[in-house]
């Protein structure tokens, strides 16, 4: 099985990954899955340098999809966490979203600039992750789960369900145009 | 009708999967001359990013843009567009229409769909827009 978590940056894919990780290795989760490997995408572009270009606007590493989709070719069973984890195979693709202006705001505070903090919101409130998650991977493959005032513990959990079976997809079921009027 | 006469504006439309959302500005897009968004179009919520709403959406707003005195639109369009709908999707293009067939001239239509991005991005024309 394997399983994208992706979402605009600032919806908590790390965090909610790591609390995954730790559960598992704690024997915490309801998972009891000591093969299920989590790979955190971004650390291996980085340290790999499998990226093609630099965008100077965004100061932000181009992403080399195919070098990527080779280096993921070996993890059968895994949680693939970044956010262009729905551009590779997948059984089951989560999709973290957040209000637009608290995500805004967890940017800020994770210490971003105003430019990255402003256009990720924006792209949160234009459903650009989802839309794409959707196209690459059909409704009955997206799981949407709203991180809106909700805590780490709840997200991870809410994950755990997907993981497991135990909850149908969705998609849309949240709507953030309105940070835009 | 001589070149004086004309008198151009900004057509802002933002389309995403649950809904279209539009507004006309002057060129500057300090000043609003018409808003919509798919909620006043249509009734149900799953209707709102369709390209039906886009056109009612147009279709009212192409007058209110007249009556200012609007004789052309520029098109600015951002968002990936409703379900399954390529960027710009159904519901832009459909708007463009409606703007046209009401005579009102278009003139340059631009994508400035917003790119998620971390310390990595998408490459153009896969995700990336
Ligand atoms: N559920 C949450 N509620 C509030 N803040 C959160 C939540 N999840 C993450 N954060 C905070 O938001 C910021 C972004 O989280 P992070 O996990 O780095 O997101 P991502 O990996 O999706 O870019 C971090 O500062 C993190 O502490
Ligand atoms: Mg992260």
């Amino acid at each position: 099985m394997r399983i994208a978590v992706t979402g605009t940056p600032g919806t908590g894919k790390t965090t909610v990954t790591e609390l995954l990780e730790d559960r598992l290795a704690d024997g915490e989760s309801p998972i009891e899955d000591d093969a299920l490997e989590v790979v955190h995408l971004n650390e291996v572009l980085e340290e790999e340098e499998l990226y093609t270009a630099i965008d100077p606007d965004r100061e932000s590493k181009i992403a080399d999809l195919d070098a990527l989709a080779e280096r993921l070719a070996n993890y059968e069973h895994a949680v693939i966490e970044s956010h262009l984890a729905h551009h590779f195979e997948a059984d089951r693709v989560v999709v973290l979203r957040c209000e637009p202006a608290q995500l805004e705001q967890r940017l800020l505070e994770r210490g971003e600039r105003e430019a990255k903090a402003g256009e990720n919101a924006e792209s949160e409130a234009l459903d650009v992750v989802l839309a794409e998650a959707v196209e690459e991977h059909g409704l009955e493959s997206v799981y949407e789960i709203d991180t809106t005032d909700r805590d780490p513990e709840a997200v991870a959990s809410e994950l755990e369900a997907v993981v497991a079976g135990d909850r149908e997809p969705s998609a849309g079921e949240v709507d953030f145009v309105g940070y835009l009027e | 009708m001589s070149q004086d006469d004309e008198k151009w504006g900004v057509a802002h439309v933002h389309a995403s999967f649950n809904n279209t959302i539009m507004t006309v500005t002057d060129l500057t897009g300090s000043e609003t001359i018409a808003k919509s968004s798919g909620g006043t179009a249509v009734k149900q919520n799953r209707d709102e990013a369709s390209p039906y709403a886009a056109m009612q959406m147009a279709e009212s707003i192409a007058e209110e843009v007249k009556a200012a005195g609007i004789t052309g639109l520029h098109v600015r369009v951002r968002g990936p567009g409703g379900n399954l709908q390529k960027s710009p999707g159904p519901g832009a293009q459909a708007t463009i229409r409606a703007l046209a067939r009401s005579g009102i001239e278009i003139g340059r239509i631009e994508d400035v769909t917003p790119i998620p991005h971390d310390g990595s991005r998408a490459p153009k024309g896969k995700g990336g827009y």
